[in-house]
């Protein structure tokens, strides 16, 4: 940049943060909100620094975290699941019944994984070798899977280990860990082969089949990855609540399209960062939590959660129209 | 014009019609009709057969306002919720000085239209993606009808609702005469008026339209104002078919609508398709649903069979154009 006598390697490395920079343009008003809505809470809930406060607010925000990705990983392909809400329930289920049985909490954590991944790539193969639209497969799909999950467990029950829900749900902070981990998954799958494609095969699918990306091959994955972190966000809710319910997840459809698309993600594909897609799911998660300390009955939440998402929406794009 | 030229003319305008997705679209309705009757006795009768047309009715009007959204690019997730507030609304409109019940009426469906109109000011003029301004939409209704019912169900009283509701004048019942008065205005401004052009041309290419003249803002909110309308109408036909309105009355409409949209062949990109085959799709998917009925398996089963028929019948033609 205006330093031009660095060494090659370390000018290579500033222009990493330049770009990483330049990415955040988009998102920097949302990064201030978050950050009032942050201070507003830490007023509100004094507890919010403390380490067992912390650990319970970053537990309500970690499915709601794990969704968004999944969602946003797809949006970004130029896909959409309305399946999310019903893979979660399924991972909930599943871990509820199999983590205290012959599996084991390994054999368990493995099949919950094992399905995520699996009815996503097979998902991503019928919406992408089929040509069929995501939106409305994805619908089909989400009755399949809530009636997968409602066989597994027709009635709220299941168990799960206690030291498990002690480990993720109790007071220390490995949920955020977690999180954590999975940022460095996500952004080290982005310097792989696949990860490269996500961008490319979204923003302009032809164009990049026509430059030789492996086109079919990122959306898929895309399906897989995104299957993967619902169910293992439904593994979470399982040790949140120590039990499975088949119809757990079913706000989470439409939650992480809400928190996606306030990230700044587009439905085009190819538009928008995962920071401002877990930027969104903070938001969301912090909104609530405000309003519930506030006060507020349900019916202002619903009024002002429904205004602040179309402002945080449509603000943006008036002030894009004013450049 | 020759006379081979007319013959040649009218056999490719056939082939054209019986290969169109609403024809097969009813083709297949009525196979699994004929079928169905084969197997299970009583599927046949004419009772039970208008019967599911009377359940595809208050579908059938919902997908009318979703096919309008959808075919000029949008989609409408609001749906559900303005038919419950149509259903738990109408009842706190009713004046004593009106005995035949029509007002109630009518300030309901201004109100949902109000609501659709809102809708679609969002997405024109705020320019938030329609999928969200619903979704938001949708939400805040929830908020209202809690205000408004207090999460008790209420009883249809209005004299005009219960008629809509129940009545058979001619041995057709009077929801499926509402239907079939809706279906064909909505065909005629779909493909014979300017309004319809215009909405086809929004969908196919929103700045070819625009820069063509199309009134984008004030097209974009009709057509979610005609969705508030039409999802309204089939709130109220739902109360006067129930008896009773309850808070979750209209969420099964909103899947079954879209549903319904995209197998009867309507593209959800937008700029392709016709009502013509969300008639069909609607009377499908209560087909199918009652079909699963019959089978008398576990709701878990009953849930991933309908998923699968969809997924089966989507591949019939739902398919999108090869990238190459």
């Amino acid at each position: 940049m205006s330093n031009t006598t660095l060494s090659p390697p370390a000018r290579s490395g500033s222009l990493y943060w330049a770009i990483q920079a330049k990415r955040n343009i988009g998102v920097r008003g949302l990064f201030l909100v978050v950050l009032g809505f942050m201070v507003a809470y830490g007023f509100l809930f004094h507890g919010l620094f403390t380490g067992s406060g912390f650990a319970k607010f970053t537990q309500s925000w970690f499915p709601l975290a794990l969704v968004a990705m999944a969602q946003a990983i797809l949006m970004l392909t130029g896909g959409i699941s309305l399946a999310i809400g019903a893979l979660v329930s399924l991972g909930a289920v599943l871990a509820a019944t199999t983590i205290t049985g012959p599996l084991g909490v390994a054999g368990g954590t493995a099949l919950v994984c094992l399905a995520g991944l699996g009815i996503g790539a097979v998902t991503g193969i019928i919406v992408v070798r089929l040509r069929l639209p995501a939106i409305v497969v994805t619908l089909a799909g989400s009755f399949i899977i809530a009636g997968a999950a409602l066989l597994v467990l027709p009635r709220p029950g299941g168990a799960m280990p206690p030291w498990l829900s002690d480990l993720l749900a109790g007071n220390t902070p490995a949920a955020f860990g977690v999180l954590v981990v999975v940022v460095l998954l996500w952004k080290l799958y982005l310097a792989t082969p696949l990860g490269l494609s996500l961008y490319a095969a979204g923003e302009n699918p032809v164009g990049a089949y026509r430059s030789g990306v492996p086109v079919d091959a990122a959306r898929i994955a895309a399906y897989a990855i995104s299957g993967l972190l619902c169910t293992g966000a439904g593994l979470f809710v399982a040790a949140q609540t120590g039990s499975g319910d088949p119809i757990i997840g079913n706000s989470f459809t439409l939650n992480s399209i809400a928190a996606a698309v306030l990230g700044g993600i587009g439905f085009l594909g190819g538009q928008g960062t995962m920071r401002g897609a877990l930027a969104g799911s903070l938001l969301l998660s912090l909104m609530i939590s405000v309003m519930f300390f506030l006060g507020f009955t349900p019916v202002a939440q619903y009024v002002a959660q429904g205004l602040i998402i179309i402002g945080a929406v449509a603000i943006p794009q008036f002030r894009m129209r004013a450049r | 014009m020759s006379i081979r030229d007319a013959g040649l003319l009218s056999r490719s305008r056939i082939l054209a019609v019986v290969t169109s997705r609403p024809f097969l679209t009813f083709a297949i309705v009525a196979l699994v009709w004929i079928v169905a009757s084969f197997v299970s006795r009583g599927f046949g009768a004419y009772g039970h057969l208008r019967y599911l047309v009377e359940l595809a009715a208050v579908i059938g009007l919902v997908a009318a306002g979703q096919t309008f959204v959808v075919i000029a690019g949008g989609i409408d997730l609001s749906v559900a919720a303005i038919v419950t507030v149509a259903a738990v609304g109408l009842p706190l409109f009713a004046i004593d000085a009106d005995p035949t019940g029509l007002t109630p009426i009518l300030a309901v469906l201004a109100m949902t239209t109000a609501i659709g109109l809102v809708n679609g000011l969002g997405v024109a003029l705020l320019r938030v993606h329609p999928m969200i301004m619903t979704l938001a939409m949708a939400t805040f209704l929830q908020g209202l009808l809690i205000i408004i019912a207090g999460g008790s169900a209420v009883t249809a009283s209005n004299p005009l609702v219960t008629w809509v509701g129940n009545a058979r004048p001619f041995g057709v019942p009077a929801g499926i005469l509402v239907w079939v008065v809706v279906s064909v205005v909505v065909l005629v401004v779909m493909h014979a008026t300017p309004f319809g052009a215009r909405l086809f041309a929004m969908g196919a290419g929103p700045l070819a339209a625009k820069l063509s003249g199309v009134p984008i803002a004030r097209t974009t909110m009709a057509v979610y104002g005609i969705s508030g309308f039409m999802a309204g109408l089939a709130g109220i036909l739902v109360l006067g078919m129930n008896g009773q309105g309850y808070v979750g009355i209209g969420d099964p409409y909103l899947l079954a609508s879209i549903a319904a949209v995209v197998l009867g062949g309507t593209s959800i990109l937008g700029g392709l398709g016709t009502y013509a085959g969300s008639i069909p799709g609607a009377i499908l998917l209560v087909t199918i649903t009652a079909l699963i009925t019959v089978v008398n398996a576990s709701p878990g089963w009953r849930s991933i069979l309908f998923g699968t028929l969809i997924l089966a019948l989507l591949l019939l033609s739902g398919r999108e154009a090869a990238r190459r």
